[in-house]
Formats: C-alpha cells, structure tokens, sequence
C-alpha cells in the first residue's frame, strides 16, 4: 500500500497513478504559510485512494485536486478540514471524474471562516457515459464565525449515464444559536462553547491521519486559533 | 436563604407578546409547579430566565439574592447557580460528552478538578442516573433516545449542584420506571434544600415531588399562585374554574398553516425498477 503524508510542503504539481489493485493512501496537513497545490490522481480497475487535506495555514492557497477513475470498481473517498482565519482567501477544489462502470467516490470538504477570511469550495462529480452503476457524492459545509468573513460551496454533478446514483450537499451557516445556548447554559463562556463546537467540527479528519503527532498539533491549531 | 424574584417580566419572539407582566417569587427549600394551557409562556418564563436569545426582553426585573439576573450572560447565570433542564435538549456533533461536562465543572470552579475526582464524580452520577457509563464517551445528545436525553439532563443537574432548577417537561419521553428514577434523583436535591421550578402535563412526576406551591400562568401571566392542591383541582377540572372564578378568558392560540412549497430536486427514474 502506498500512503504519502505531506506536511506543510510545497507540491506544486504532483501527479500519480493507482495500480490495478491496490490501495493509497494520500494526506496534507498544512500548519504554516499558504501554498498552491496541484493534484492529479488516475485509479485503475479495482484500486483505492483514500485523501485528506487538513489546512490550517494562513494566507492565499490554491488547493486543485483531480481524481480519475478510470478502471472499473475503483474508488475514491476525500475529505478535508479547512479553517480559514485572519484575511485568508483560500479556494479549495477537489473533482471526481467517474470514467468506468461501478465506481464509487465520496468528496465531503468541511471548513470553517472567521475574522475576514474568504473560503470557497467547489466540487465537480462528473459521470461519464458507460459508468453505469456509479456512486458520486459531493458535500461541502462552511461555518461562517464573523460578519466580516465569506464562504461559499459550489457543489456541481455532471451526469451522462442513467443506471447511477449522485448526490450533492451544500451548507454555509452561521453556528448553530440552539447549540450555543445549550453549552453556555452549562457554564461555559462564549468562547469556551464555540472552541467545543469548532473542535467537533474539524476533528474528525484526525481518523485520516495516523501519526499521533499530526493529531496533537490539528488539537493544539485549532484550540490557539479560536 | 436565596430566592429568585421575578417582577412585571415581559418579552416577546418575534414581534410577538408572550409574557404580560410576570410575578413569580422562588426560594431554595421550595419546589413549584408551573401550571397553565400551552402556548401561554411557560417554556418562554424558563428560557427567558436562563437568558436564550431567542426572546426579547421589554419590560421588568430578574433577581437572583439581589443580583441583577437579566444583565449577566447566559454563563454567568449558570455560574449563579440557576439550571436549565430543557425540554428538546439539543444533539451537538462532535462534542464529547465527558469532554463537555470536565468543562462546565471546571467552569463553575476556580481550581479546575483533577481527573481523578473529576471521573468519580462523573461515574458516581451515570450510576445514580441508571444510563452505562460507556455513553460518557459519546457525542452530546447525539443519537440518544428521548428519555436517554432526559435523563442526561438531571445527570447533568447532579454535576453543576445548582441552587435552583428549572424543569421544562423533564418527563416527557420518559416511561413509569425511569419517571421514579428522575423523581428519586429530584428527591435527593430537594432534601439537600434546593429550589424547583417545574413544568409538567402530567401528575404522575408531580405526585412524586410533592410541590410546596403551585402556581398557573395564563395569556403570559401567573394568575393562581396557591398551594398543591391546585394540581389535583386542575388534572380533574382542566383550566375552565379560573375562567368562571376569576372572570379570566383563556386566550386561545392562533395556529396559521405554514406555506409549504415542495420541490423535486433530482429525479431518480433509473432506480425505479
């Protein structure tokens, strides 16, 4: 199995394939400055990729990810946890191109916005004809902290064949008041509750990563953060 | 001694008037029912009590043993010593239960608590509560059924040892057994002094917490403020007596049908075989 961890690198153009078979493993954490990434990934017949972006950098980032998958019965599940502070302007896209019968792919991208940061994630599930039984989904949810910050979730499905099944969800919200309220009934200050809430949120993109050291620093980011 | 004294509270949602003007004394050693039809500001007394910013306050006082209750935040009247058991208590993904409750104790003190008295006093209150410890490790609320979530919110009175409490339909969603395990718990409190507010339908958990005095709100005002035998007199009578007694009309809500549009957003005709 292939597993590449990439921690706060610069990748700017970074392109690979799945053999028949096997399984991958791909993960980006980024703790400091912002960076472009460029990625494009085929999966042959039968092969896995499972990706996670965690970005907690500051500044302006491009983040491009495309999957290809292009043998029958490969598949495909990313997820990403984005916290966008300070006057950071970050795009996210992640595209899912289904290109064979019985593939299946989920792309779930969750991120939060606060002080004047701009978030933006875009998605694109495309099912081309032939993939007959294909499963795609695209979700992207966006928590907006402050009046001054923006997200938006551009979610698109590009379907060419019948016998599939495709979803999509978006969300940008403020957090939840009801939420809020229940913990600060409890005692806890405002800011206590809206760290919980936000942990919550952005923790489990942890299970993607498997080294210990990577989860205590996501843990430590997001507390010095918010 | 500590008393909450509530006088002439008004507030609305939305535009519109709940409470006209409320009256209400509580004490600790004190445990009261809260009366009256729904949609007559029951639920909206607790939460305007406790602070939820769903509802504008315009006009009236709070006091808490002569503290100023409607300036403080929500937090600052829990650290008071005031408590919310909510009727709908809500699920919070991705919030640790024990997590939380290590925070709201901590909160409520000046030195945190070691993890050692921490868990014995968390174990201690998952036993006396009935509900496996194991759930501790679950997201708040997240999944649990309606008396799981009940019974999860007088665990977590038994944490914060409030002075007084607010009870918001606590046995709802609860069966026979658990009703007398909530009341038992309840019980425990009251005998150590504490102060209860409590609304509920039904006079079975009443019957179990032997109110010291019952009061009735009605169109956003307590109208009765008499002793337990009020209780009895309306689970017979229903709410008719304070009409032909006190000469008071029973305001009756207006439920307006919301428009409802329904949309199709992807058709599926591929799956339908």
């Amino acid at each position: 199995m292939k597993d590449l961890l990439f921690v706060d690198e610069q990748i700017n153009d970074l392109s690979f394939t799945v053999k028949e078979g096997e399984q991958a493993r791909l993960s980006f954490a980024n703790f400091t400055s912002a960076r472009d990434t460029e990625i494009k990934i085929d999966v042959e017949k039968n092969a896995s990729l499972i990706g996670a972006l965690a970005d907690f950098s500051k500044g302006k980032s491009r983040f491009k990810l495309t999957v290809n998958l292009l043998g029958e019965g490969s598949s495909c599940q990313w997820r990403s946890a984005v916290l966008a502070g300070g006057e950071s302007d970050k795009v996210i896209s992640t595209s899912l191109y289904h290109l064979a019968p019985e593939t299946s792919g989920v792309m779930s991208n969750y991120g939060i916005s606060m002080d004047k940061a701009k978030l933006v994630f875009t998605g694109t599930s495309e099912i081309a004809k032939g993939s007959k039984k294909a499963k795609t989904r695209q979700e992207a949810k966006i928590i907006v902290f402050d009046m001054g910050c923006m997200g938006r979730c551009t979610p698109n499905l590009n379907i060419d064949e019948n016998d599939v099944s495709a979803s999509h969800a978006a969300i940008v919200g403020k957090l939840n008041d009801d939420h809020l309220f229940y913990l600060l009934s409890r005692g806890l200050d405002e800011k206590s509750a809206k760290r919980l809430i936000t942990l919550g949120y952005l923790k489990p993109i942890e299970e993607f990563f498997g080294d210990e050291g990577i989860k205590n620093r996501i843990d430590q980011t997001i507390e010095g953060d918010i | 001694m500590s008393s909450l004294v509530i006088k002439g509270l008004k507030a609305s949602v939305k535009g519109k008037q709940i409470l006209k003007g409320v009256d209400l004394t509580i004490g600790t050693g004190e445990t009261v029912a809260l009366l009256g039809p729904n949609g007559h500001g029951k639920s909206t007394l607790l939460a305007c009590i406790m602070g939820n910013p769903n509802f504008e306050i315009n006009g009236g006082s709070i006091e808490f043993d002569g503290q100023d209750v409607l300036s403080l935040s929500v937090d600052q009247r829990s650290k008071l010593g005031l408590f919310l058991a909510m009727q709908n208590p809500p699920e919070i993904p991705g919030v640790n239960s024990a997590d939380f409750y290590k925070a709201a104790l901590n909160a409520h003190r000046e030195k945190p608590m070691n993890l050692f008295q921490f868990y014995s006093a968390l174990q201690n209150a998952y036993k006396e509560m009935e509900i496996p410890f194991s759930m501790s490790n679950r997201n708040l609320n997240e999944g649990f059924s309606g008396g799981e979530k009940k019974r999860n919110e007088i665990l977590q009175m038994k944490l914060l040892d409030p002075t007084i409490s607010f009870l918001d339909e606590i046995d709802s969603g609860l069966d026979v057994d658990a009703i007398q395990l909530v009341a038992s718990a309840i019980n425990k409190e009251q005998e150590k002094g504490k102060g209860f507010l409590v609304i509920s339908h039904y006079a079975r958990l009443l019957d179990l917490l032997h109110p010291t005095r019952s009061v009735v709100m009605i169109n956003g005002r307590i109208v009765v403020d008499g002793g337990p035998e009020i209780i009895k007199k309306i689970d017979t009578q229903g709410y008719e007596w304070i009409k032909r007694e006190l000469g008071i009309e029973i305001e009756h809500e207006d439920q307006p049908m919301n428009k409802v549009s329904i949309g199709v957003c992807a058709t599926r005709e591929a799956n339908k075989e």
